[in-house]
């Protein structure tokens, strides 16, 4: 494994074509250094990020390596050998990001469970902030600051004037089998062309013939309801 | 995204709070239990909005307090992998930048950063082009791609990329 290091990128397979990282060697080292600077304070970080492995960002607890991974630099491979998410071809990673960075909500949430979009929600937290206005002569009961960061978020984040008609154009879109939460995606984001949706919703990519048309005509409709600023 | 769920809970009461006002006093006590908390598999917890079901209440064995099991529906602010959104930058550093979206954070590092941008310190540190058109500085709005959550007790921490088409700076706070 240590000689396999010591060869750097002798290994055909580790060079990535898409090379996200256009680093030297010899910034390599210096972000080496930054990165068992950052490491010393200690800070437990672990994602689920097996959908990234082009990049050899290895995020590992400080208890089995304590620094970050870069495929940049000789000593690296060795230590990104330890049974850690990393490189392992050319193009089977490729396909795989591009799949687990896909909206896969509705596997991950029960059924129940409802989408909103941020102007719909703007909607819902305003009318309970009024309600607590009217209860807070009991002063115990208070909103917590989550409530008024995500009041915010949303207040901001709405471009519409009508929820409902945007709800109605973009339901349009879901017997093309567009699921809810990419309804959701599309409306919060307020694309402006057919290509800007494809690109943020990568998993419509699948479907791009067919929806391409209908696209077009809800995103037109959209414009209209979108709130002049 | 923001989410409407129906959650279910037991609620604790001790016998000082039973009488006529014991279901005010069961929903109180819900919302200054449940509002604000965050979890892995709902996210944060931002409002309930109404109490579908108090079921019946069990007396618990050697001591007085009663269990109360709650259906309610709330407000979930729930992060995932492969969404896209719009944050406001809190920090830059040479890592990377920090950037808030409602009560998540997001950490974009400087690797999923396009590469002509370069940090500039200073006083206000920023990632600039080289031709300076565009800057991400504090206060400045990305749209970023989430690529990576994490969880702890009381919030969620995410992982974005601006490296990927139609990401990027949405309007400069110096030119707004």
């Amino acid at each position: 494994m240590s000689e396999k290091g010591g060869k750097g990128f002798s290994l055909p397979t580790k060079t990535t074509p898409k090379s996200a990282l256009k680093s030297t060697p010899a910034s390599a080292t210096a972000r080496h250094d930054d990165n068992s600077a950052k490491s010393k304070r200690g800070r437990k970080v672990q994602f689920g990020m097996e959908g990234l492995p082009n990049l050899g960002f290895n995020f590992s607890s400080p208890k089995s390596d304590g620094k970050f991974a870069i495929p940049v630099g000789k000593g690296d491979w060795a230590k990104g050998g330890k049974g850690e998410k990393v490189v392992n071809g050319g193009k089977a990673p490729v396909a795989k990001e591009a799949k687990s960075l896909e909206l896969r909500v509705e596997q991950e949430l029960p059924e129940n469970v409802k989408c909103l979009m941020d102007c719909e929600a703007a909607n819902i937290l305003e009318g309970i902030q009024e309600q607590m206005v009217m209860l807070s002569q009991d002063s115990t009961i208070k909103l917590p600051e989550s409530f008024h960061l995500g009041l915010q978020y949303a207040k901001t984040r709405s471009y519409y004037t009508n929820p409902q008609s945007v709800r109605r154009v973009l339901e349009a879109l879901s017997k093309y089998g567009v699921s809810y939460s990419e309804i959701c995606v599309i409306a919060n984001t307020c694309p402006e062309t057919v290509d800007e949706v494809f690109a943020l919703v990568r998993s419509l990519e699948a479907k791009k013939s067919r929806l391409s048309e209908p696209l077009k005509d809800v995103l037109d409709e959209l414009g209209k309801l979108k709130k002049s600023t | 995204m923001f989410f409407h769920i129906v959650l279910e809970r037991n609620m604790q009461l001790h016998p000082r709070h039973f009488g006529r006002n014991l279901r005010e006093n069961l929903v109180s006590k819900l919302m200054k239990d449940v509002e604000g908390t965050c979890s892995g598999r709902h996210g944060f917890v931002v409002a309930i909005t109404g109490i579908e079901n108090v079921g019946k209440g069990l007396i618990r064995d050697g001591t007085g307090f009663v269990t109360f099991p709650v259906k309610y529906q709330c407000v979930v602010f729930r992060p995932f992998k492969g969404e896209v959104l719009e944050a406001v930058v809190t920090m830059v550093n040479k890592m990377g930048f920090f950037a808030e979206a409602g009560p998540v954070q997001i950490f974009v590092s400087n690797h999923l950063i396009p590469d002509d941008m370069e940090f500039q310190s200073g006083d206000m540190p920023n990632y600039t082009t080289s031709d300076g058109s565009v800057k991400i500085q504090k206060d400045s709005e990305v749209r970023l791609k989430i690529i990576g959550t994490r969880v702890d007790a009381t919030e969620i921490f995410c992982i974005g990329t601006i490296k990927d088409d139609f990401l990027g700076v949405i309007n400069d706070p110096t030119t707004a």
